[in-house]
């Protein structure tokens, strides 16, 4: 069912609160690169992805969603229980010894993902991989979203997807890219030399657009742009490391810290939700 | 071995609709059977090797049976954590092909050898490793590891090697005794097998002959034939063009370490080195001593201290 943005909105603040929680109780870090996709999982799966209405689609008609920054997983488990792909209880396991909810997300151990990631760089490739052999069978419906960091974009690997999906015309390929500026020791704009992210993806034949990444109007609205002309597409997301808690906000150390309990009352009191565990 | 195995791949496909060939941009005027006959079924990912392995990663996701092209060295070093990433930890039916493997590119130069390709795929949880001793083998053996319910490494040779011409049965991990023989056993990975298989077979007869096991398939190792290798013989030769750290010398070493096993091993291999120089492939195996001179005269010296 779909849901309204006054709903979405509601719901990207339970995913904020769940990822500060999980953060809490596991000891984990990366939450400033949790925080700042908060919006965008939150769009995808509750506007743009036929993925999780309940239950998951039959195999063979869901979009694909790949998080390939893996280290902002806590989001992603966040917004798989807020849209009951799984459950609240599953939650707990985040960070646990044999646990279905790695610290870098498992397809073994939690089988509804696509695929692991962990390792930067390899979603969008094996995303186009899926819509290669997704089209071979006949399926021209199905579309694959991609979620990366824009440290990930350092990677070659991630121009070799670009430059493939645009020559296979991918358009049912959509990249978004994470734009929090940060990675985990220098500045993303530094390392990439003060380019354009949209100017790149553009020039190796994608559609591509930039917007306020943590502002979810702005992002269901981006969503709905892109035509099918045959381009796969890019949405250059410009969000802020730790999104949300004003004390954890483009603060590098959120990055490796973990929330004392504190840092997460005042967090929760700050984003003013509650969280699903 | 290159013909056998366009052709066995247009077989493949013919009886597998779920087959489906990547190349790296190799293969000239090879596929255009295939091409042909599968237009939709070929892709080429371009000079981008990571793209290459990532594309047959999705592929496998949605239950196709991806095999995956280029020269060894490109199949395997570069595209190495692409392999272990997607392949490897989701036990991917992908099989990689390594074309030129061990130096069957010497003449190009170091960037195209490729001694570790089995060392390096030998490494990954799963993976099978398999390196024919000629067109014959490769054409009982690669529908096999089609039945494969996880990731493969396919070592192919050039364009022309001989038939090894033997009758008895291909069986993907399972060892061929081409020659029976004694005190010594004579063990080969890969084609050096053409080489050695000849001049064995010559020497029947006349003074110390060995037997000759061929171990096609170097990973699952067939441990059944060593034993049976180390009870009936005293000495072994092994012979790979590998380096010795991840082949069929290791897993040998890897199985003696386990076992109260008596069997003496000599190795001829590639070194854990470098081939410099631009060697021809011959002059190369000469220079390392696998060739069939080589074992012939080392079986010489043998067999004087034998006397």
């Amino acid at each position: 069912m779909l849901k309204s943005r006054e709903e979405l909105k509601g719901i990207a603040g339970t995913v904020r609160a769940t990822c500060v929680k999980m953060a809490y109780n596991a000891r984990e870090s990366h939450l400033s690169s949790s925080l700042s996709c908060v919006e965008i999982l939150t769009a995808l799966f509750g506007g743009y992805l036929n993925y999780c209405d309940g239950a998951r689609s039959a195999k063979g008609e869901r979009d694909r969603f790949i998080l390939s920054k893996g280290h902002g997983c806590s989001t992603l488990y966040a917004a798989m229980a807020a849209f009951d792909v799984i459950t609240k209880d599953t939650l707990l396991s985040y960070g646990k010894t044999d646990g279905a909810l790695q610290n870098h997300p498992c397809k073994h151990l939690l089988p509804e993902l696509e695929i692991s990631s962990g390792s930067l760089g390899h979603g969008l490739g094996i995303a186009a991989g899926i819509l290669l052999g997704l089209r071979l069978e006949g399926n021209h419906k199905s579309r694959a979203a991609v979620v990366l960091s824009d440290g990930e974009c350092n990677e070659g690997s991630v121009w070799e997807a670009a430059m493939f999906a645009a020559s296979q015309k991918l358009g049912n390929l959509l990249a978004i890219v994470d734009h929090n500026g940060s990675q985990a020791v220098g500045r993303s704009d530094v390392l990439m030399g003060f380019t354009s992210l949209e100017e790149k993806f553009r020039s190796f034949g994608w559609n591509a657009v930039s917007v306020e990444g943590n502002d979810l109007d702005a992002l269901l609205d981006a969503l709905q742009r892109f035509s099918g002309d045959g381009k796969p597409s890019a949405i250059i997301a410009n969000t802020v490391g730790g999104a949300g808690v004003s004390f954890m906000e483009k603060d590098q150390v959120w990055f490796y810290r973990t929330p004392s309990r504190d840092d997460l009352d005042r967090a929760l009191a700050e984003i003013g939700a509650e969280p699903l565990c | 071995m290159r013909k056998a195995f366009s052709d066995t791949l247009v077989r493949v496909a013919k009886e597998d609709p779920k087959v489906v060939f990547l190349t790296g941009d190799l293969g000239f005027q090879v596929f255009d059977e295939f091409i042909q006959a599968f237009p939709d079924r070929y892709v080429n990912v371009g000079v981008a090797e990571a793209q290459l392995i990532n594309t047959a990663v999705g592929l496998a996701l949605e239950g196709w049976r991806p095999i995956v092209y280029s020269i060894a060295p490109f199949a395997t070093a570069r595209p190495f954590e692409q392999i272990r990433f997607g392949v490897a930890y989701h036990n991917l039916p992908v099989m990689v092909v390594g074309a030129g493997g061990g130096f069957t590119y010497a003449k190009a130069g170091v960037t195209h050898h490729a001694a570790d390709d089995l060392a390096l795929m030998g490494t990954l949880p799963g993976m099978s490793l398999v390196t024919p001793g000629g067109p014959d083998e490769l054409r009982e053996l690669m529908p096999q590891m089609l039945k494969l319910t996880g990731p493969s490494y396919l070592r192919v040779g050039k364009f022309g090697e001989p038939e090894i011409g033997h009758q008895s049965r291909i069986r993907l991990g399972k060892a061929r005794k081409l020659l029976d023989g004694e005190k010594v056993a004579v063990i080969t990975s890969g084609d050096i097998v053409c080489d050695i298989y000849p001049r064995l077979k010559e020497r029947q007869g006349k003074g110390l002959h060995p037997a000759l096991y061929h171990f096609h398939t170097v990973k699952p190792f067939d441990r059944t034939t060593l034993e049976e290798i180390s009870a009936r013989f005293p000495l072994a030769i092994v012979v790979e063009e590998s380096i010795p750290q991840g082949g069929l010398y290791q897993e040998i070493c890897r199985w003696k370490a386990e076992t109260d096993s008596r069997l003496r091993i000599v190795r001829r291999g590639a070194p854990d080195a470098f081939v410099l120089g631009n060697p021809t492939r011959d002059e190369l195996r000469g220079r390392i001593g696998v060739d069939g001179e080589a074992i012939m005269a080392l079986l010489s010296e043998l067999d004087e201290v034998h006397q």
